[in-house]
């Protein structure tokens, strides 16, 4: 009666396969496939109006013979190292806040809340508003001059590479700011109690117990950032008046003039830097297990 | 037993390189209270879980009402179920909890007719008037009631029971176990009921089963098991017996109490001396005893109610305990560090060996 | 002593941080009442009106300032966002059901789904278009290649919050349902979905607003017609007004409202769901 009956451990793994294979197949067919294409036109053969499927090495040394595509990625690097540490430096502290010291659960989410609430403006225009913010007649160096801190008003602030890092510390501080407060508030108070209760002062269970106990959250939070910053043109586009050139402004003029070839070498080059970083990441802290 | 309702064959349930169950094979009639006694990991809670389709054997057979169900999933074996922490809906009703197979199972009812069997069930257990209560609104002991109910609503004629009683403090837990009895003998369901306490499996089981391991390693009434365990490891988990190691020889046990004679000693893998707490004496030191004779002191007694419990220690070390029941008179008392003899009639020991017939 | 003053600095410091995310902002906010239509996107203010958000509206008559052509491109967005939502809540459910069992390969599935929300928009956006425009050779559209590429990023969104709320979850309730002979799917739907329903709605949050401000995928996998984030970012390129600004201010408003609602169908769903479980018993 049974030889033809599926058993109950097949049944649920064909259950679990059914499940699976829809969002399995969109991530292939619409994100796999995609970047596979990335890699694939990056050796076809780019004339002045048109593109054809010829291999060919061409795109490649054009992008590695020119000054400012290599600049370019060069500057994606630069920029990001500084915006991550940026990002760390200003979110860390405000995450120990939120994570630890603050004992009531009710307010911790409510600056949560506080912090994700600017997401709720348009990514577009939150980069805009960085525009009257640090103009010449923006609204820093107005409050800088009433203070009398400053007699004339501070001009690189805006259409520089320090507006372009201001802007993204800015946008992109909370994805550092919330796994890292997430970790912290895992920890079980008890172990810092006992730590004290030995005789351990701030800055040795800080570096003892909290900070490697929140590394996870500090990894997660790295990731985020640096997939958006590595990926950016528009902030760089709207705050540095064109003067800063990202791997991603690289694509979007490229593809603008319909190079596609060359977009796609820079997409490739934009892929291997960002698989080098998450893989780097992924050593240190393992994701799956931490979720 | 005159129909069996339920046979497992040779069921076995690995996880990794752990051995759930190792070749289990038992049978339940209907109409039936088998209790299942074992260690924590020792596979009882497994052993319900693959009777209930939750789990998938590696091999063997689960045969329910002469049909071979090893492969039907759970919700088609209409086979009971009570968990420990009872699993109750969180976001229905009491009267909903109770429904709710009813309502949504293979056949469903007319809403009067759910309406009908909730209520009576409601009845059954006692929790009349706590029909609309949210279930987070009730005891624990309520709790429970529901999680029973529910289960007796789609009156199954086999219902598994995974330490229902666990979560319950100790004198619901004692009220819970003649309702639990009284409300299977009403209903005449065979129930399967695993627990980590052996007096609950001696209170409750018409038979018990114990396992170890992963392994059925007896079978029997409770009285049978209590006064004949098959094995060391059984006398053990009974948490009624002193065992001593030793050797068995030529009908002769040697262990820390003399080399007594040991007529009718039973094989097994090792040679153990077990003899029930309730059949151990205390006598002055130096007093003339016929067969064994165990030096020890006292150390401390715990007072039970219907017996008083000694525990004295042995020059080795081990601590032997003596239960006196009350209902036999005015206890034995020692002093502190009391010196005395303990002994026994021999012919009341139960003793293993390796060399035994 | 030492921890309490460590907190009043933190404190503070978290104070100045929240300026600091708010700066731009409320200097946003305090421009979009600039005088119009004359008065530019920068200090001083000139006068205080509320010129630009009538000009939104069509309330102000025709000047040399045209208004944001941002109707279409609204509801374009909208559209694609639901799209989305709802797209991407059921697979991302579905998948982390399926992780609930042990499976061959799990690992695998799991980076292949998070990739997605690791891999930087500009990158799918241009391999999209990519394999549309000169692999294939079809057309580009928000709602076609544009709507692919929004699922293949907040599907892993969902997913993870579905996991999340999965894991924590008591897979008891399912079995003693099994056991009173509901068949898995009345189970899921009847006491797996209510239960995880909070979650659920997280996660439906979640990839609705990362739809709607989505914008480089969007970028390079939308054809013709544009959806929000691209007009506005067409107004980059010419002259700044402060209309932008009160547009910035308006839709910041919608969100909160919506914030409310999503926190309002929060606070009910439990209770609803026990007030539905009442009726039925009465009816």
């Amino acid at each position: 009666m049974s030889t033809t009956a599926l058993s109950i451990e097949a049944r649920q793994a064909r259950v679990t396969r059914w499940l699976l294979l829809p969002g399995i197949i969109w991530m292939a067919l619409f994100l796999v496939v995609p970047i596979a294409m990335i890699v694939y036109v990056s050796f076809w053969t780019q004339t002045t109006f048109n593109i054809s499927p010829k291999p060919t090495l061409a795109s490649w040394q054009q992008f590695f013979s020119s000054s400012t595509y290599v600049d370019s990625l060069w500057t994606t690097i630069r920029i990001w190292l500084i915006v991550l540490a940026a990002t760390f430096a200003v979110g860390y502290p405000t995450a120990l806040f939120v994570g630890l010291f603050v004992k009531s659960k009710t307010l911790s989410t409510v600056l949560l809340v506080i912090c994700v609430i600017p997401f709720w403006t348009s990514f577009l225009i939150r980069v805009l508003a960085w525009r009257p913010m640090l103009g010449k007649e923006g609204a820093i160096n107005i409050v800088l001059m009433k203070l009398h801190i400053i007699q004339q008003p501070i001009e690189v602030l805006l259409f520089t590479e320090l507006s372009v890092i201001i802007g993204m510390t800015q946008i992109y501080c909370v994805f550092m700011v919330g796994p890292i407060a997430f970790m912290l508030a895992r920890i079980d108070r008890n172990i810092i109690e006992a730590a004290r209760d030995l005789g351990a002062g701030f800055g040795r269970i800080f570096w003892k117990i909290i900070f490697p106990l929140s590394l996870p959250g500090v990894v997660v939070g790295a990731i985020f950032v640096s997939v958006m910053v590595l990926g950016e043109f528009a902030t760089s586009g709207a705050l540095s008046g064109r003067k800063v050139n990202l791997l991603g402004n690289i694509i979007v003029t490229q593809v603008g003039s319909l190079k596609w070839a060359m977009a796609s070498v820079v997409g490739v080059i934009l892929t291997v830097v960002m698989g080098i970083v998450i893989a780097g990441f992924l050593r240190i802290v393992d994701l799956k297990r931490e979720l | 037993m005159e129909t069996a309702v339920f046979r497992l064959e040779g069921v076995t349930k690995r996880y990794g390189d752990l051995v759930a169950l190792d070749n289990a094979t038992m049978e339940a009639g209907s109409n039936e209270y088998i209790s299942f006694l074992g260690p924590s990991g020792s596979g009882k809670t497994t052993l319900l879980r693959v009777i209930a389709g939750f789990e998938a054997p590696e091999t063997g057979r689960v045969i329910f009402e002469g049909r071979d169900i090893t492969n039907l999933p759970a919700h088609e074996r209409g086979i009971g179920f009570v968990f420990q922490n009872f699993a109750l809906f969180p976001h229905l009703s009491v009267i909903a909890n109770v429904g709710f197979g009813l309502r949504y199972g293979k056949s469903p009812q007319p809403e009067a007719e759910i309406d009908r069997r909730a209520h009576e069930m409601i009845d059954l257990v006692g929790l009349k008037g706590l029909e609309d209560r949210g279930v987070d609104q009730i005891s624990g002991g309520q709790r429970q009631r529901v999680a029973l109910a529910r289960t007796l609503a789609m009156q199954p004629r086999l219902v598994l029971l995974d330490e229902p009683l666990g979560a319950l403090d100790a004198n619901l837990r004692g009220r819970m176990r003649t309702e639990l009895r009284a409300i299977r003998e009403r209903l005449g369901v065979t129930f399967l009921h695993v627990t980590g306490s052996e007096n609950e499996a001696l209170a409750m089981g018409d038979r018990v089963v114990v396992l170890d391991r992963g392994r059925i390693i007896q079978t029997g009434r409770a009285t049978e098991i209590y006064d004949s365990p098959n094995s060391p490891d059984v006398a053990h988990f009974l948490n009624r017996f002193n065992l001593f190691d030793g050797t068995f020889r030529a009908g002769y046990f040697e262990g820390p109490f003399g080399r007594i004679p040991a007529p009718g000693a039973r094989r097994a893998d090792r040679d153990v001396y077990a003899i029930r707490y309730d059949r151990m004496r205390a006598v002055a030191p130096g007093s003339a005893v016929q067969g064994p004779a165990l030096k020890a002191t006292w150390i401390a007694s715990e007072y039970l109610g219907s017996a008083i419990v000694n525990f004295f220690e042995t020059d080795g070390g081990r601590v032997v305990e003596m239960e006196q029941h009350l209902s036999l008179g005015a206890p034995q008392t020692f002093e502190p560090r009391q010196d005395c003899l303990l002994t026994w009639n021999p012919e009341q020991a139960i003793v293993f060996g390796r060399e035994a017939a | 002593m030492e921890q309490r003053f460590l907190k009043s600095v933190l404190g503070v410091y978290v104070a100045a941080f929240v300026i600091f995310l708010y700066g731009p902002f409320i200097v946003l906010t305090i421009l979009s009442f600039q005088q119009g239509p004359d008065g530019g996107p920068q200090f001083p203010i000139i006068e205080w009106s509320t010129y630009w958000y009538q000009q939104l509206f069509g309330l102000t008559p025709p000047s040399r300032i045209a208004p944001l052509p941002f109707g279409d491109a609204l509801i374009r967005s909208l559209i694609l966002s639901m799209m989305t939502m709802v797209v991407s809540t059921v697979l991302g459910v579905m998948s982390a059901q399926a992780f609930r069992r042990k499976f061959k390969g799990s690992s695998v599935v799991f980076y292949l789904i998070v990739l997605g929300m690791m891999v930087p928009g500009v990158l799918t956006g241009l391999g999209t278009s990519l394999l549309a425009n000169n692999v294939i050779g079809i057309e580009r559209h928000w709602y076609t290649t544009a709507f692919a590429t929004h699922v293949s990023y907040t599907f892993p969104f969902a997913f993870l919050v579905m996991l999340a709320i999965l894991n924590r979850f008591d897979a008891s309730v399912e079995e003693a349902a099994w056991s009173l002979g509901v068949d898995p799917w009345t189970t899921f739907r009847k006491i797996t979905f209510p239960l995880i329903f909070p979650g659920v709605l997280s996660a439906m949050l979640f990839a609705f607003t990362l739809s709607l401000d989505e914008f480089p995928r969007t970028l390079f996998a939308s054809g013709r017609d544009q959806t929000l984030p691209l007009a506005i970012y067409g107004t980059f390129s010419v002259e700044i007004h402060p209309n932008i600004f009160a547009f910035g201010v308006l839709t910041t408003l919608f969100s909160f409202a919506l914030l409310s609602v999503y926190g309002i169908l929060m606070g009910l769903s439990v209770r609803r769901a026990r007030r539905q479980a009442m009726q039925e018993d009465i009816a």
